[in-house]
């Protein structure tokens, strides 16, 4: 079925594309077909069938694992597709965009299908190209920014390549769970090196410190919607390989204890987590871009799962996963409901809107939603996974760690308030005042995310379910839950009766409400201000540097953006050099010819 | 049995909360030489902000008033009041804690959705105080989690029997109090309300029985975030001395925010993030080396 599958999206890759050539609106319509036919399909499918593809034997095996990022990519690629349909109007090359969705489609789920380190790679290098060549296709800045996406991850992918043919050499194999048999009883040092490089592409495809600097310029910049693919699924292409590699290989029997039962590796990239969680913070309390400021949000969240998933116990793994599917759900709703604003205003600058509330109702509750779930508050997903992770990492004493997830966890409230305020809410700029809702095929797959987030956070069970068949398939102990009580040895707590009392504390607000006396619905501009008399309500608006007495705090910070850029001067500056000596002039043929002379004197041919 | 519980718990915030704050205002009003209103000032305000016609800005406002005073219902029947558990087991910390958030957000959103600039700077200041005094104070608390194996505040009460874990983690209890100042709203972290500078904040578009409904959210947050110490570490107790051991808190609290002025927004989170956090830092190492008394 596998194969089958992907054969299927190539071809559809093709016929979308020529398709698309006919009416644009028709390439969105295929990708969302062939995603509802894969989600179908895979649902269906029982765990651990091996497939061969395409006559290499056995390639392909379809794991809980694989199942687990399947589904939530698909539900990604399931709503993008649809919101699609209306948005592809504003698309710069709409032919192009669709096949390359199609293609990156294919990629991902190649990748989650292949038990070869090989043919994963190669699937990888296919999602990454699909994807480059679409993020060109936003804003001014986007060519630049392709060029981030493919530098960074080519590092994580050329490093993995390297460990791949580094444990080819020792075991004349590519197969995954072969290796898996043979690594432990290997010398220390090589399991270091070939881990590292290993986890490196993850790294750098999750967005996680020292390799997130892509994330801003890419995120902020690609397509709208795309923006919602690339942090909802791609970058869950990193947490796969995470999620793959500190489990296959036995991480927590292979390296020593050093901390309260955390591996010294795991405890490395916990590290790496705590400094991606209080980068992508503060620094997305600052952006003035709504793209951006979810952006550097992705690399908080990327630092959240990447805690979750090296703790390695029952209760931090299981929330490690929890979190990629919400955030993937999360980052959907918020990028989708930024396109819609952005379809309809032009523009993504957070200061320049307002008050859209009045006049995109839809779009609003969406980013609502989106915004609970990503600050982890009940009762939607999000607050589960984020439950899960902080029980993990309090049963263990891990204080420090706490302390950055505490940060992000509070600064979360802060970076989303900022759209939340400057976009959604306070005074309708006067040139917005004609804005219209979304269209519908953008507002229905916002209500199904909306309903899928909360209905999910009232009823866990499933998610779970999938979570602990993937603890399951890789032997460890499994997360504990009886319908919507979730256990662990630290406590319990149950979704069900956390909303209904949410539901009674509602009711009795609302009796309070409506017993009491009706108030008067008065406009915008009937405000208190402080005695003035304001000609231009526009200004009469708080968004532009929302937390300047907090952002003062930290202004002067060493940004690894910048660093990453005077290693791009450096290299510019040796190509200039290179230009220089190679440029076709006698002066130019003189120095190498006396260049290749010295070199045939100095060892004496 | 629980829908009992859970009126109980509702009415003691109801009528003891209004009633402390009366006694607060009363104290206050006592250290600067005022004669100050009677103790029941605050039910008089309350009923009479409820009856009054008030203006709205649209659904949103309306919807975030709801969300506010709904949250903290939600929040508050899960805190146990002493020995008064309306969800014996369920009254997990973490779930507390974000709960409370639901309430803090739709107040934020309500009046935000007024479209004031004021109600905006005062909800930002307040998002960033919350950046301060949450982060020692979870950390301060999650070492007793540590400590106790649990993240039941139940146990926890139960688990203090004679000594109060304010004698076993005095530097906890003190970083936690001062956090709670901050939670309170009170003096020197006063700066989100700020009345006489940004024009009350958040609260400058609130008329009627919107006023009404928000004052009993904010009873209803100092009721949990008070209860919650006086758990942690004053051992709780039988119903009531339970509020006695709250009405001392809150006194506390109140006569200190009598006596200060108030800190600018980066002051106070720099402070936080200076003095309670390391003294925080210091609880929780003593706790990882079993060094508790």
């Amino acid at each position: 079925m596998m194969q089958t599958l992907i054969t299927y999206l190539a071809v559809g890759s093709i016929v979308g594309y020529l398709l698309s050539k006919v009416n644009r609106h028709i390439g969105p319509i295929v990708l969302f077909a062939l995603s509802i036919y894969s989600l179908i399909i895979l649902w269906n499918l029982p765990t651990g069938a091996v497939e061969n593809l395409y006559g290499f034997e056995g390639v392909l095996k379809f794991t809980a694992l694989s199942r687990y990022f399947s589904i939530l990519s698909l539900i990604v690629f399931a709503s993008f597709s649809f919101f699609n349909i209306s948005w592809i109007d504003k698309a710069k090359n709409p032919h192009a965009f669709n096949a390359l969705s199609i293609l990156t489609l294919l990629g991902t789920l190649g990748i989650f299908f292949s038990s070869n380190l090989i043919v994963l790679y190669i699937f990888w290098e296919l999602a990454v190209l699909g994807s480059l060549f679409i993020v060109p296709m936003g804003k001014e800045e986007s060519r630049k920014a392709a060029i981030w996406y493919i530098v960074i991850s080519s590092i994580g992918t050329y490093m993995f390549l390297y460990g791949v043919f580094m444990l080819y050499s020792q075991y004349n194999t590519f197969d995954v769970f072969e290796i898996a048999k043979y690594l432990p009883h290997e010398s220390s040092s090589f399991k270091w090196i070939v881990l590292i490089l290993l986890l490196a592409a993850g790294i750098a495809k999750s967005g996680i410190f020292p390799l997130h600097t892509w994330l801003r310029n890419v995120h902020g910049n690609a397509p709208d919607t795309f923006s919602a693919v690339l942090s909802g699924q791609l970058v869950k292409m990193g947490s796969y390989i995470l999620a793959l590699v500190l489990t296959i290989f036995p991480v927590s029997v292979m390296f020593s204890e050093f901390y309260n039962g955390i591996n010294l590796l795991s405890y490395l990239l916990i590290w790496l987590g705590n400094i991606s969680i209080l980068v992508g913070t503060l620094m997305a309390i600052k952006q003035n871009d709504m793209k951006m400021l979810i952006a550097y949000s992705t690399v908080a969240n990327s630092g959240y799962i990447l805690i979750g998933l090296a703790t390695l116990d029952k209760v931090g793994y299981a929330g490690g996963l929890f979190h990629v599917i919400n955030h993937a759900l999360a980052a959907t709703m918020i990028f989708l409901s930024f396109a819609a604003v952005v379809y309809r205003t032009g523009t993504t600058k957070i200061d320049e809107l307002g008050g859209l509330i009045h006049r995109m109702p839809v779009t609003f509750v969406t980013y609502l939603v989106g915004i609970i779930s990503l600050a982890g508050i009940p009762p939607t997903s999000g607050f589960i996974s984020k439950w899960m992770i902080f029980q993990s990492l309090v049963s263990r004493g891990m204080f420090v760690t706490e302390m950055f997830t505490f940060i992000g966890s509070i600064g979360s409230f802060l970076y989303v308030f900022r759209p939340l305020a400057g976009v959604f809410l306070g005074q309708l700029k006067s040139k917005h005042k004609d804005v219209r809702e979304a269209p519908i095929f953008m507002t229905i797959p916002m209500i199904l995310l909306v309903t899928l987030t909360v209905l999910w956070g009232i009823f866990p069970q499933q998610v779970l379910m999938w979570i602990t068949d993937i603890q399951k398939e890789f032997s460890m102990t499994v997360f504990q839950f009886e319908g919507t009580k979730l256990m662990t040895n630290m406590g319990y707590w149950d979704t069900w009766t956390v909303f209904v009392m949410f539901a009674v504390g509602f009711i009795i607000a609302a009796v309070i409400y409506i017993l009491m006396p009706k108030g008067k619905k008065i406009p915008l501009e009937d405000q208190y201000t402080s005695g003035e008399f304001l000609h231009n309500y526009d200004l009469y608006h708080y968004a532009s540097k929302f937390y300047a007495f907090f952002e003062r705090e930290y202004e002067g910070h060493p940004s690894f953006e910048d660093l990453y850029l005077s290693f791009v001067n450096v290299l510019k500056a040796v190509g200039k050099g290179v230009d220089y000596l190679a440029r076709r002039e006698a002066s130019a043929y003189l120095f190498w010819t006396a260049v290749v002379l010295v070199i045939l004197l100095w060892v004496r041919w | 049995m629980t829908a009992v519980r859970v009126a109980q718990v509702l009415l003691t915030a109801f009528f003891f909360g209004l009633t402390f704050e009366g006694i607060g205002r009363k104290v206050t009003a006592r250290i600067q030489k005022r004669y100050g209103p009677p103790w029941y000032q605050n039910f008089i305000d309350v009923f009479k902000t409820l009856t009054k016609h008030g203006w709205t800005h649209g659904w949103i406002f309306d919807f975030g008033v709801l969300m506010a005073l709904g949250g903290v219902i939600a929040t508050l029947s899960f805190v146990p009041l002493g020995n008064l558990v309306a969800f014996p087991g369920l009254d997990n910390f973490f779930v507390i804690v974000y709960l409370f958030t639901v309430g803090a957000l739709g107040m934020a959103m309500g009046m935000v959705g007024t479209g004031n600039p004021w109600a905006s700077i005062g909800v930002a200041r307040a998002l960033t105080l919350m950046l301060g005094y949450e982060v020692p104070y979870l950390i301060v608390i999650t070492s007793m989690l540590y400590f106790y194996k649990t993240s039941n505040i139940s146990n926890i009460i139960a688990a203090q029997g004679e000594i109060w874990n304010i004698f076993r983690f005095p530097i906890g209890a003190l970083v936690a109090f001062i956090s709670l100042q901050g939670m309170l709203g009170k003096e020197p972290f006063e700066a989100p309300i700020a009345p006489a500078e940004i024009a009350s904040g958040p609260m400058v578009e609130l008329s009627a029985k919107y006023m009404g409904l928000l004052m009993l959210m904010n009873t209803f947050m100092e009721f949990v975030e008070i209860s919650l110490f006086v758990d942690f570490f004053l051992g709780g107790g039988t119903y009531f001395v339970f509020l006695l051991k709250y009405l001392v808190v809150w006194i506390l609290a109140v006569m200190i925010s009598a006596v200060l002025p108030r800190f600018r927004i980066e002051q106070a989170v720099a402070f936080y993030w200076t003095v309670p956090i390391l003294l925080a830092f210091l609880q929780a190492f003593l706790v990882i080396n079993g060094w508790v008394f």
